[in-house]
């Protein structure tokens, strides 16, 4: 690892935390309910984004750095625009507000639905034409 | 407005400079377990609780908790990764599967601990908020 790939993950890492506060923001300002919407459509989308990215340009799971495109967008961006923590604090929100059960609901359903539109991501990129 | 930006976008690239760190520094574990995925997340997790409840204190200011809570914490943990790594070990073989089922549950109840006891620390001592 090279300074330039700190560089990299630090500037893309920057530029993926402006986009989730936007979004959740916005969504914070249009939708009141108890369910977490922001944080679970950021991840699902960032899911569905590191599936393609991946798969297009034959990237291993494991391999985060080296390239601009590893460190800058994978390891950077999506890092930084996706987000756990927001997930865990939403779901701490939801069983004060809601009960246990909603909370490992929306935790089990970001996981279930993250994973499936990271495989639709890398089936999309492996489609001919 | 850049109030908000400048401090997102600095303590989004501190934790995501930290989360590489991390991945240099916490070894891989046989099995292909992704401890330093899980170490980053979880580091984040304590942190965005205690800052929360810091904030909620009043005890430090909105620039502070959006510089450490929605910068330094959102960009130190990861959702991309963490189902990116999950979804191709469920694919890869039956054990590894096994390891990755092992593994979000770790993840999740772990760091739902973690901002728990991130909020307690930072909730603490407000009873003995006393004006001087």
């Amino acid at each position: 690892m090279t300074p330039l790939d700190v560089m990299w993950v630090g500037l893309g890492g920057g530029l993926g935390s402006l986009p989730r506060w936007l979004t959740r923001r916005v969504i914070g300002e249009h939708y009141h309910g108890v369910f977490p919407v922001g944080t679970f459509l950021i991840n699902v989308s960032g899911a569905f984004a590191i599936g393609y990215l991946s798969v297009l340009f034959k990237v291993d799971w494991r391999d985060r750095y080296g390239t601009a495109l590893n460190a800058g967008v994978l390891t950077g961006v999506l890092g930084g625009y996706t987000t756990f923590s927001s997930m865990q604090l939403d779901a701490v929100k939801l069983a004060g507000k809601s009960g246990g059960t909603p909370a490992a609901s929306y935790l089990l359903l970001s996981v279930l639905v993250g994973q499936l539109a990271a495989v639709l991501g890398g089936t999309l990129a492996r489609a001919p034409g | 407005m850049v109030n908000i930006v400048v401090p997102v976008f600095i303590g989004g690239a501190l934790g995501a400079m930290l989360r590489e760190f991390i991945m240099l520094m916490v070894p891989n574990l046989v099995d292909n377990f992704p401890l330093d995925i899980l170490v980053a997340n979880l580091v984040a997790a304590f942190l965005l609780g205690l800052v929360t409840a810091l904030h909620r204190r009043q005890i430090v200011s909105e620039g502070a908790e959006m510089l450490v809570g929605t910068g330094i914490a959102g960009g130190l943990s990861t959702f991309s990764s963490f189902v990116y790594g999950v979804g191709v070990l469920m694919l890869a073989s039956a054990a590894s599967a096994v390891v990755a089922s092992v593994y979000v549950v770790i993840s999740l109840v772990l760091s739902y601990f973690a901002v728990t006891v991130g909020l307690k620390l930072g909730g603490q001592g407000s009873d003995r908020l006393s004006p001087m």
